[in-house]
């Protein structure tokens, strides 16, 4: 019975965050993160519950970033529009490099992704009058401002903002929860913990494996978009496999497969340099040694983690099955 | 291991200046170089040459702002030449640090990327190496330049190549930093303005180090020449492996690294020859007593020679200086654009600028100074001739692109 | 033009001898004990950093100080199996997989911390050239594919008539049996490591020479070793021999004569269409595991 609570009081804080914390790098810092948090939910549903590593986040959301970049700079497209067809575009793109490479099992996935996240990253790099290669694209507008009556909302502001991408981490979640909880949901699970026998169960498990890996890919694309209108700057270097490894890290360490898990995980990763104020090469070890202890020593993540230290009866969805994760 | 100290000794001037020196006041400035990576060749020596600025101008007693004196301290962050990590840079800076002055930038990505947001913020930035055409001709206010554009450049380097008996022309380059691709562009305009013809271009990527198979492509058109040009890292590969592909044709380039950074990939033998054509950067022979005094002290400093470009970053800190104590103020920072724009060349600083109506910047704050051929004979760079160039031409061009 | 041809495919074949080396490395790990050891082209990189290294300290030559960083390599690999890998042998596949990714992060970046982000080249002093009838033929790149040769020479008289290395090929074959047979599984697990981390170090060494060491080079290193696993075959010796070779080649004509900005692209298509045409006998492997 603690989680309406928890929930609530989450979602007040998130609220007043902006209100209470005025310093406009702190605000900066909880965009970013809420952004990760998004391809982070997005990675759990293809990581977390269908049990296939996909090394190819981080590329997908590039793909998201550049199209509704470019699609509102060069085709002016208005930008709300140009957000909300990215997340579409980057599932066909999913769709068409998924088919071939979900006909393979474990490993081969996961490699076969990671070549796609360094085809996407050379294509982003090389595709020069387009792209802008290297040096990236510059100039991209954020969302037309809303009138409501007399008053007028400029998403240049970054409060503002912070706001939209909130809203669009809450629309995540509601997509996850509701995937996840469906008969969809309970076959990739099924899925994580036999492949060969829930196919010879007689599903058609390829179908629902594409599925998740076109909605993981898609949330990323989402992310990317709303990246790249806040940023108004993009270049190919956020979208790199270092990124995909990023989002893999959030979702294991927070607990994968579980819906609080990633976001927790993403919020971790974003929250850590700042607070360690350490190099950055000193951060990317800890990450390293983080994720090889927590897959040894604690394979359920963080949150279901210290839900069990606090003794509660918080009933996390399918924590009990977490162990032959 | 080197860059390790160079980073202990960044992270050590990003702390000291809050703990020291309280009791006088101190204007601090950021530094955004790449300090680690391809562009570190550009970043460190950047570094180092604002680093010895700031030491004079401390010792001789700092900055006189209307009755005040300022001593100088900087923040300095690695951007890796990277243009994400620059934004991000930036945003620290501004945001988190309170600067109002930033410094260094070496490379033309990472730059730009800053340059397109900059405008918005309340912040000067003074760019050091980075020669891409729009960080200056997009028309920010707020920024200003020391090096001219690279196509002001390739202009020179286009004619000087035609004028050498050069027929053919194969051409290998950087695919994409827009410093490369504006002076390639340019060069190959005026190289076949003056009749001559270009067989083929051929590109290479930001991580790539075998060019072989581009070499070997265009050496099978049988050009009277190549240009090959690109950060040092990758050029140095380049010309090695020209050599090893028995490539006896003249190489000609646009890169200037130091002998020094060339070396430690090619061998004296496989550069033996090749020209640099680059705005006269710093060289102590071609430069007056000012040249020689910074290379005295830089070296002392730093135990090595300074390479060309660090004395862009070194003139940013005197530039900075003659425009607060002209400005009167370090808060206004109006008052201090205003004279940025008005600024005559300051007398302390390294490179012979080519003044635009008599002022330093011009209206998009972009300075000149000429260019020159330099030769590698013998292990090292060579100053030959000075490259005829127009820089008022230039700069009227200049006031109508903005990319 | 012919000239220009035979010169594309000398080094072609130079870069493909050393994609072998490193994809034989990952398919005795894969075919034999099932983890794609996402690690290796840091491995191989510590290699390379540790030979330049040890030929500025000891003043040595580069074959003597590639063998000590083999052997420190093999040392490295026995270590990334017991501590890292040897806890999740009973785990599903997926915790192999990020452990992999894991030690990745911590040995490309451990390798940062020592030994800089400045691009290494290994100093090898041969500088000749020899040319014949037009066709340039670097020294140093005819030493790369003779060294790439003896090591594969090597391996396969180690696997075919070794006593390890006939346990190793019995445990490839059905490791059930071999325990019943009294084979030390993990003394063999530790040995491929061993074997494989060697392998990749020499790889590393040889990039190190014709190119540089420098951080992100290992990430294309490693894809491209996959790629020709795949391409190859699990396991087979001769397929990444043929595969590293085809690799290599592919990539130099596709350079020259498609587009040197695309040519990373050819593994990822090359990977793709085996999958395609093929995919029943690498799933069948996969499940086998």
């Amino acid at each position: 019975m603690i989680r309406p609570v928890l929930l609530a009081v989450v979602a007040a804080a998130a609220l007043a965050f902006p209100h209470v914390v005025t310093a406009n790098y702190f605000i900066h810092l909880a965009v970013l993160a809420m952004v990760w948090m998004i391809v982070a939910a997005g990675t759990n549903v293809i990581q977390g519950y269908a049990g296939y590593v996909s090394i190819a986040q981080g590329g997908f959301m590039g793909i998201g970033a550049y199209s509704s970049a470019l699609l509102s700079l060069d085709a002016g497209v208005p930008v709300w529009l140009a957000i909300s067809v990215a997340p579409f575009i980057t599932a066909l793109a999913a769709l068409i490099a998924g088919y071939p490479s979900l006909r393979v099992r474990g490993h081969y996935f996961a490699i076969l992704t990671l070549a796609m996240n360094m085809v996407i990253y050379i294509v982003l790099v090389n595709w020069i009058p387009v792209t802008g290669g290297e040096a990236g694209t510059t100039g991209i507008p954020a969302p037309e401002p809303i009138s409501i009556g007399t008053l007028e909302i400029s998403f240049e502001r970054r409060v503002n903002y912070y706001y939209l991408v909130l809203a669009a981490l809450a629309l995540t979640m509601l997509i996850v929860t509701a995937v996840v909880r469906s008969r969809v949901g309970r076959v990739l699970e099924a899925i994580r913990q036999n492949e060969t026998f829930a196919e010879a169960a007689g599903v058609a498990c390829w179908k629902y494996k594409l599925f998740a890996f076109v909605i993981s890919a898609s949330l990323a694309g989402f992310a990317g978009a709303l990246y790249a209108h806040y940023m108004s700057f993009i270049s190919p270097a956020p979208f790199s496999v270092d990124h995909s490894l990023n989002a893999i890290l959030a979702v294991i360490l927070g607990g994968s497969g579980t819906l609080t898990g990633p976001l927790v995980g993403a919020a971790l990763t974003v929250a850590l340099p700042e607070v360690l104020r350490i190099a950055e090469i000193f951060r990317l070890i800890i990450y390293g040694f983080a994720l090889v202890v927590v897959v040894i020593f604690l394979p359920r993540g963080l949150v279901p983690w210290i839900a069990d230290l606090a003794g509660r009866d918080w009933k996390l969805p399918r924590a009990q099955s977490a162990e032959s994760r | 291991m080197r860059r390790l100290g160079v980073l202990t000794i960044a992270a050590a001037i990003a702390f000291s200046p809050l703990a020291t020196r309280a009791a006088e006041k101190t204007l601090t400035i950021g530094v955004s170089d790449a300090l680690s990576g391809g562009g570190a060749v550009y970043g460190v020596p950047e570094k180092r040459a604002i680093d010895l600025a700031i030491e004079q101008i401390n010792a001789a007693g700092g900055i006189a702002v209307g009755k005040d004196k300022y001593k100088l301290a900087a923040i300095v962050y690695d951007d890796k030449a990277d243009p994400t990590e620059a934004t991000n840079v930036a945003r620290k800076l501004i945001d988190r640090d309170g600067v109002k002055y930033l410094l260094g930038y070496c490379c033309s990505a990472s730059t730009g990327a800053v340059a397109s947001i900059i405008g918005r913020e309340d912040a000067i930035m003074l760019v050091g190496t980075a020669g891409a055409r729009a960080i200056t001709s997009a028309g920010h206010k707020n920024v200003f330049r020391t090096r001219p554009p690279g196509d002001y450049t390739g202009d020179a380097a286009g004619r000087f190549i035609a004028s050498q008996g050069v027929k053919r022309l194969g051409v290998v380059a950087a695919r994409d930093v827009a410093l490369f691709t504006q002076y390639r562009d340019a060069l190959i305009k005026a190289f076949e303005s003056e009749g001559g013809k270009v067989v083929a271009v051929e590109t290479f990527g930001g991580q790539d180090r075998d060019m072989t198979a581009q070499l070997t492509k265009v050496r099978g058109l049988e050009p009277d020449a190549y240009f090959i040009s690109g950060y040092v890292e990758q050029v140095a590969f380049a010309h090695r492996q020209a050599h090893e592909l028995g490539i006896k044709a003249p190489r000609f380039g646009f890169s200037g690294g130091s002998a020094a950074q060339f070396l430690r990939v090619a061998s004296a033998e496989a550069m033996e020859g090749v020209w640099d054509l680059i705005a006269i950067e710093f060289n102590a022979e071609a430069l007056g007593e000012n040249a020689k005094n910074y290379a005295k002290a830089y070296e002392a400093k730093w135990k090595e020679y300074p390479t060309p470009n660090s004395a862009f970053a070194y003139d940013q800190v005197y530039v900075l200086k003659a425009a607060l104590e002209a400005a009167g103020t370090v808060d206004d920072l109006e008052a201090v654009k205003k004279a940025l724009r008005n600024l005559t060349v300051p007398k302390e600083v390294v490179l012979r600028y080519l003044p635009v109506d008599g002022k330093m910047f011009d209206p998009k704050g972009q300075a000149y100074i000429s260019n020159g051929a330099f030769q590698f004979r013998n292990g090292n760079w060579v100053f030959v001739k000075e490259l005829p160039s127009d820089a008022a031409a230039y700069s009227k061009f200049f006031q109508t692109v903005r990319d | 033009m012919l000239v220009d041809l035979l010169q594309q495919l000398f080094n072609g074949l130079v870069i493909g001898s050393i994609y072998t080396l490193v994809a034989l490395g990952l398919t005795i790990i894969f075919g034999i004990l099932g983890i794609a050891h996402f690690a290796h082209g840091s491995v191989a990189m510590f290699g390379g950093y540790l030979t330049y290294f040890l030929i500025l300290a000891l003043g040595i030559g580069v074959f003597p100080a590639m063998a000590l960083a083999m052997a420190g390599g093999a040392l490295l690999g026995v270590v990334l199996e017991r501590v890292a890998y040897y806890p999740v042998r009973n785990a599903p596949p997926i915790n192999s997989f990020i452990i992999a990714l894991g030690l990745t992060l911590i040995i490309e970046k451990s390798n940062l911390l020592l030994f800089g982000v400045d691009q290494i080249i290994v100093p090898t002093g041969f500088n000749r050239i020899f040319t014949i009838g037009g066709l340039a033929l670097p020294e140093l790149r005819i030493y790369i594919l003779l060294t790439a040769a003896a090591l594969v020479v090597a391996l396969t008289i180690l696997i075919q008539k070794s006593w390890m290395g006939m346990a190793v090929r019995a445990v490839a074959q059905n490791r059930a049996a071999a325990i019943l047979m009294g084979i030390n599984v993990h003394a063999v697990s530790m040995f491929v490591f061993a074997l494989s981390s060697a392998l990749g170090v020499a790889a590393g060494v040889l990039v190190g020479a014709l190119f540089a060491i420098a951080p992100g080079v290992s990430g294309g290193l490693v894809v491209k070793g996959f790629a020709v696993l795949i391409l190859g075959g699990l396991g087979s010796i001769p397929g990444a021999i043929v595969g590293g070779l085809v690799l290599g080649v592919s990539e130099t004509f596709a350079s020259a004569f498609v587009s040197s900005a695309y040519k990373d692209v050819i593994a990822f298509l090359l990977m793709i269409g085996v999958l395609l045409v093929k995919p029943e006998g690498i799933m069948r492997r996969s499940v086998a595991r």
